[in-house]
């Protein structure tokens, strides 16, 4: 899935000589964190509520003499930025290594886009169909395809809609299948399961430590 | 509503076998208590004469064995006596006396106006035995105490005078722990007098065969009526106060009887209402009314055959033997008697739509019409009664919201299927194809004209269904406790939940995690849904009750037993006694383990009644 995708279009987005007034007013009034600084389409730089809360600060311990009053004077320059054609995956792992909230997608050096770590979860949300109707189960199979295709073989008889299935590596021999059942007799698709030979973690595993 | 008890009968407990013992004694000098048996050739005409034989009286010890079976020794012969001769609107009893048949007392007296005799009055005061258990070696379960007037009559016509010494006798003998009164309405004007006074026909058979001959007379007179308002006639005291605007007229003979049909023995019309015209001129009825006896709270039990009739193939969670099973228990419990048994009716399809897009139940009426095995999801199985037992449903609610409205009953518990709580404006699934208590709430605005509603939903799935669609209505207050989304269908009911729009802060979701129980359901319960429903101030509560977080149900994982399901109907009745009169309609959603549903809604219904006897374990009986 590519960034261009999910980014979001309409943008907030502020000229450097904005003073810090101004840039507080747009992020509360958007609910927002991050504001991409633009020179007409092009990115100069980032500048988050983080930055005018210090430059806030630091203004009011001096005497005000040089403290700065333009977003131009507190933004980020060196700014980390994906492409449209950057995939989800790229934004994930810059978003969770560098611990950033928001990445501006350019297209050369004009500002296209930006996506933040909501709509991430979003993508999140949205593959594991955690709002549709349906439970959760978890299925420890051991790592071969001949039981994940046993597995699928054997929903496929039950008389349940699969919403979502996930495989996902548990341990070094074993996945972890989470599959999204619509049926409001899951204990009955637990029994059915284990009747088959599937490992079906009880509900405890999830929240329960050891 | 608490009976106040206040008339007179104390609380030492029953009365020393001596002192009933000296009544009599006193009653017999006196010639006012004498033994008896029923005089059949007098009985089978009609009239004249008494309906008994007088004999000396029986011995003491019978008389007593009698008396405590019928008064538990609650008050003496004397005592009795005088109150059921009271004077009322200037009319009193003379020549009163008490009979003592083999298993049964009478009371007989003459009406006086002044010194003169206008009437005549006999009370049958006795036990109906349970015909199934009668045969049976071990002791049979005392049953209910029952009022049967043989016959008032009185030569001037209607000062109003029955009327006010039924409502005496009925608080006399509920506070003498009666449960019915039992008549046949025979008389010319009985038959619409005592469907007025709230007698309903004792069988249901009689009853739907009355209904048919109105329908049939509506079409023969082309009177301005839809069948619609035919069908949903449940009681007698509805067909008494049927379309007063509409008038037909009926014929008299000399005696005072009437009849529909003009004939020579009929000569004289008269124009009355419909529902009066009607009764007065049909046949005779059986007629029965509780006396709301030692529950302090009237309850009405919505049922129908017809609930049986949406089959889910064997082994389907939902089956038909949630309801027999449940019948069963209240009849086996002899629960029946203090219970307004109401009929639901087949709601108008407006009632329906106000809820549900039309194209999505007729999607579903065609499905069952079909003969589909399920409908939208393999979950929603249905049968070739499903579609009409789903209506039901709703129109059970429907009745149930009557029952309250109309003063029949303080609450009711509706024990419908198929369930309702998960589905949508245009969605079946997790058992449900129309949401019965939304339909319920639509339907109590729109004829009762109130405005706020509280939903709250114990059932131990989230109620997506309801909460969809009133999620943006601030005058609907929707509240779910339920096992936590991320364990347990439909997976939605997110604490963060809290409603959208206009409605925002009026949905609360309440998520318990797995195999919590009645502690932490009753903490959650206290901490947050009473103060919220508190703070809505609702005009009615209807209540999604579900009984499937009982620790013994499948379908489920919390951990909860009846004790959870009393605590909180008693804390909700608490809140509707502040909010709205006592206003709650609980409506049955799931419970899938029978004998630990059985035995969770039986609490839940005894506790609606405000019976304080509550069992504490889940042995189902």
């Amino acid at each position: 899935m590519f960034v261009g995708r999910r980014m979001k279009r309409d943008l907030v987005t502020v000229p450097p000589g904005a003073t810090l007034e101004e840039a507080a007013r747009l992020l509360k009034g958007n609910r927002i964190h991050h504001l991409p600084v633009v020179e007409g389409k092009r990115l100069l730089g980032i500048v988050t509520d983080t930055d005018l809360r210090n430059a806030t600060l630091r203004g009011a311990a001096g005497d005000g003499e040089g403290a700065p009053r333009t977003v131009g004077e507190v933004m980020t320059r060196d700014v980390v930025t994906l492409g449209p054609d950057d995939t989800i995956d790229d934004a994930m792992l810059i978003l969770s290594r560098q611990r950033f909230g928001a990445l501006p997608v350019v297209d050369g050096e004009r500002l296209v886009g930006i996506v933040a770590k909501a709509d991430v979860l979003a993508a999140v949300l949205e593959t594991l169909d955690i709002e549709g109707i349906g439970v959760r189960l978890e299925v420890i199979l051991p790592r071969d395809m001949g039981e994940v295709t046993r597995l699928s073989a054997t929903l496929r008889e039950l008389p349940v809609e699969v919403r979502s299935l996930v495989l996902a590596p548990h341990g070094k021999d074993r996945y972890a299948a989470f599959v999204r059942v619509a049926t409001i007799d899951v204990p009955g698709v637990r029994k059915l399961l284990r009747g088959k030979g599937f490992t079906v973690a009880e509900l405890s595993d999830f929240y329960e430590p050891g | 509503m608490a009976a106040d008890g206040t008339q007179g009968w104390g609380p030492g407990g029953p009365l020393p076998e001596r002192d009933i013992a000296d009544g009599f004694d006193r009653l017999i000098a006196a010639n006012r208590l004498f033994g008896a048996e029923l005089n059949p050739s007098v009985l089978k005409k009609s009239g004249k004469g008494a309906p008994f034989l007088v004999r000396k009286p029986p011995s003491r010890t019978r008389m007593l064995a009698l008396w405590w079976d019928l008064f538990g020794h609650r008050v003496d012969p004397g005592e009795l006596l005088s109150r059921l001769s009271v004077e009322v609107r200037g009319m009193a009893h003379g020549d009163g006396h008490l009979l003592f048949g083999r298993d049964r007392i009478l009371y007989d007296c003459q009406i006086l106006q002044g010194n003169e005799a206008v009437g005549h009055l006999t009370l049958d005061l006795y036990r109906e035995r349970e015909r199934i258990v009668r045969f049976l070696p071990f002791p049979t379960r005392p049953g209910h105490r029952v009022v049967y007037i043989e016959g008032i009559s009185l030569t001037r016509q209607s000062t109003g005078y029955a009327s006010a010494l039924f409502r005496r006798y009925e608080r006399l003998f509920h506070d003498l722990g009666f449960h019915l009164f039992r008549l046949k309405a025979s008389l010319s004007v009985g038959k619409y007098y005592w469907a007025k006074e709230g007698f309903d026909c004792s069988d249901r058979k009689q009853f739907q065969e009355m209904r048919d001959r109105l329908w049939d007379l509506v079409w023969r007179l082309d009177l301005p009526v839809a069948e619609q308002e035919v069908r949903r006639l449940v009681h007698m005291a509805d067909v008494a106060a049927f379309r007063p605007d509409i008038q037909i007229p009926v014929w008299r003979d000399r005696e005072g009887y009437y009849t529909l049909e003009r004939d020579d023995a009929h000569p004289e019309e008269v124009l009355f209402p419909l529902g009066k015209a009607f009764l007065l001129g049909s046949s005779p009825w059986d007629g029965h009314k509780v006396i709301y006896t030692d529950t302090p709270r009237r309850t009405a039990l919505v049922w129908s055959e017809k609930y049986l009739s949406h089959g889910t193939p064997a082994g389907h969670p939902e089956g038909q033997k949630r309801l027999t099973a449940l019948r069963e228990a209240i009849r086996r419990e002899g629960l029946l008697a203090s219970l307004i048994v109401t009929e639901p009716y087949l709601p108008g399809m407006e009632a329906v739509h106000a809820i549900h897009d039309p194209a999505y139940l007729e999607s579903f009426r065609e499905a069952v019409a079909r003969g589909d095995r399920y409908f939208a999801t393999r979950d929603c199985a249905i049968g070739a009664g499903s579609y009409e037992a789903a209506l039901l449903a709703a129109g059970g609610v429907m009745a149930g919201i009557d029952a309250v409205f109309s003063g029949r009953s303080d609450n009711a518990f509706c024990a419908v299927r198929p369930p309702g709580h998960h589905a949508g404006r245009a969605a079946a699934m997790g058992f449900c194809f129309v949401n019965n208590v939304a339909v319920g709430a639509a339907y109590a605005r729109s004829a009762y004209g109130i405005a706020r509603v509280c939903i709250l939903d114990w059932d131990a799935h989230h109620g997506n269904g309801t909460q969809n669609l009133f999620e943006e209505d601030p005058d609907t207050l929707f509240v779910s406790i339920h096992e936590h989304p991320s364990f347990c269908y439909p997976g939605t009911g997110r604490r963060m939940d809290r409603g959208k729009g206009a409605g925002a802060g009026a949905t609360l979701n309440v998520p318990l995690l797995p195999r919590a129980g009645n502690r932490e359901m009753i903490d959650a319960f206290e901490r947050e849904v009473v103060p919220a429903i508190e703070a809505f101030r609702p005009d009615l509560i209807l209540l999604s009750a579900g009984f499937d977080a009982h620790r013994d149900d499948p379908i489920a994982d919390l951990e909860c037993t009846e004790e959870a399901y009393v605590h909180m109907t008693r804390r909700v009745l608490a809140l509707a006694d502040k909010c709205c009169s006592g206003r709650v309609v609980s409506v049955l959603e799931g419970g899938y383990r029978v004998d630990s549903f059985v035995a969770s809604a039986l609490a839940h219904i005894r506790t609606l009644q405000g019976r304080e006897d509550m069992p504490c374990s889940s042995a189902g009986g």
